[in-house]
């Protein structure tokens, strides 16, 4: 099985360094991943160097083999390959993958002013719909997150901003 | 006609009656400006079309709003303009590829296919130092109320002229200053836009600092999260709409 982590093309150093940790790598492949895809964007690790020209790092770490790159322009075929995603807490990515729809752990970055983006995957953790993580606890994360409670993501609804708008415009 | 006196040291009584009739007058208008809340202009016959603006404030605020658009008929909400900051180019190439998928998709005849891209300055830059911040403001400022005001005013450009009848905003900080342009096109008792906020998915417990700004002076506030209407703060929720 495979997985895949990413923090877009923000710069997320501790999430990126937790990724590829022992007791992270450990935990995936006590659950039975043996792929762990990686797009670190902008985030400053022990490997970045390797992949700093773009190119696409592998290595086996703890057993698992790992793929790391910067940024691809769409990370679409990524998703679709993987069978679970650990992501940045951004809102975008996280509809983005909630509508696939892939399993979701997701690590808010505490570093980020007010830090909204830990409201956000704390109010969706609380309607079911991802696992809300930190660093600390991504392991553990890892090992307790189960799929058959996960609700499933509504689909994109159009009509209502559509109605309110025409309603506010006279249309209606 | 009163002439303000300049050349006495000590403050006429005349000048400082005339000077608080106008700063009484000016907040006057002020209110009755931003008291002005149910559809006023909107009554009667509708028309065929009405011609919308969207400002596209970069990264997720662009793609939320684009969310927004996408829903849109745009046989009726023609032209549309669409406003981004100096140099955010990924805003404009998004905005072209709603308007190619929206062409290509039947929903929108050759008619309903008008659409302009406006640049404004930045109100503030990511890391821009506080001490310049006030210039640059003013400088975006100016810049809106020549979109908003002069241009429709003196028709000075035949494809723009038409002043747009709905302006939706939905942050970040440079969207506060088109909102005030609106509101000197108000004081002025020029026709403005009615003006539409859509605080971002992201915001759950607390507004943007842009949404905190323009709550109180837009005509709609709509937030995503019913959290943020507790205590009977003003806004509306229809649910999520991206």
């Amino acid at each position: 099985m495979r997985a895949l982590a990413t923090v877009g093309t923000t710069k997320f150093d501790t999430l990126i360094t937790e990724v590829l940790s022992p007791r992270t790598l450990n935990a995936l492949k006590a659950r039975g991943y043996t792929t762990l895809s990686v797009q670190c964007g902008n985030s400053d690790f022990i490997y970045a160097p390797s992949v700093a020209k773009g190119e696409t790092a592998t290595l086996i770490l703890e057993g698992v083999s790992v793929e790391l790159w910067k940024f691809k322009s769409s990370l679409y075929e990524e998703y679709d390959k993987a069978e679970l995603i650990i992501s940045h807490a951004g809102a975008g990515t996280i509809i983005e993958i909630l509508r696939l729809p892939k399993p979701l752990i997701v690590v808010p970055n505490p570093t980020l002013l007010h830090n909204h983006q830990q409201e956000l995957a704390q109010a969706l953790e609380a309607q079911g719909y991802l696992k809300s993580s930190t660093i600390e606890d991504l392991a553990r994360s890892i090992q307790q997150f189960t799929t058959d409670t996960v609700v499933p993501f509504p689909a994109f609804d159009g009509s209502k901003f559509k109605q309110l708008l025409d309603e506010e415009m006279g249309f209606i | 006609m009163i002439e303000p006196e300049t050349r006495m040291n000590a403050p006429n009584p005349i000048t400082s009656i005339a000077v608080t009739l106008l700063l009484a007058l000016c907040s006057y208008r002020l209110y009755v400006v931003l008291k002005r809340r149910p559809c006023l202009y909107l009554e009667g016959s509708s028309p065929p079309t009405r011609s919308l603006a969207v400002f596209l404030g970069s990264g997720g605020h662009t793609s939320e709003a684009l969310h927004l658009l996408s829903s849109l008929d745009f046989t009726r909400y023609t032209p549309r303009r669409y406003i981004v900051s100096e140099g955010d180019h990924l805003s404009a190439q998004k905005a072209i590829a709603l308007e190619q998928a929206k062409y290509s998709s039947h929903e929108s005849p050759k008619s309903g296919h008008e659409y302009i891209i406006i640049t404004i300055p930045r109100a503030r830059r990511v890391h821009q130092s506080l001490f310049s911040t006030p210039l640059s403001t003013l400088w975006s400022l100016l810049a809106c109320i020549y979109y908003l005001t002069i241009e429709p005013a003196f028709s000075l450009r035949t494809q723009t002229k038409m002043l747009t009848d709905v302006l939706i905003l939905n942050g970040p900080g440079t969207c506060t200053t088109l909102c005030i342009a609106v509101i000197f096109n108000r004081f002025l008792g020029l026709p403005s836009p009615r003006v539409i906020y859509v605080e971002s998915f992201a915001r759950v417990h607390s507004l943007s600092a842009s949404g905190r700004l323009l709550r109180p002076l837009v005509d709609r506030f709509i937030v995503q999260w019913p959290q943020l209407l507790q205590y009977g703060k003003r806004g509306d929720y229809v649910g999520w709409l991206i």
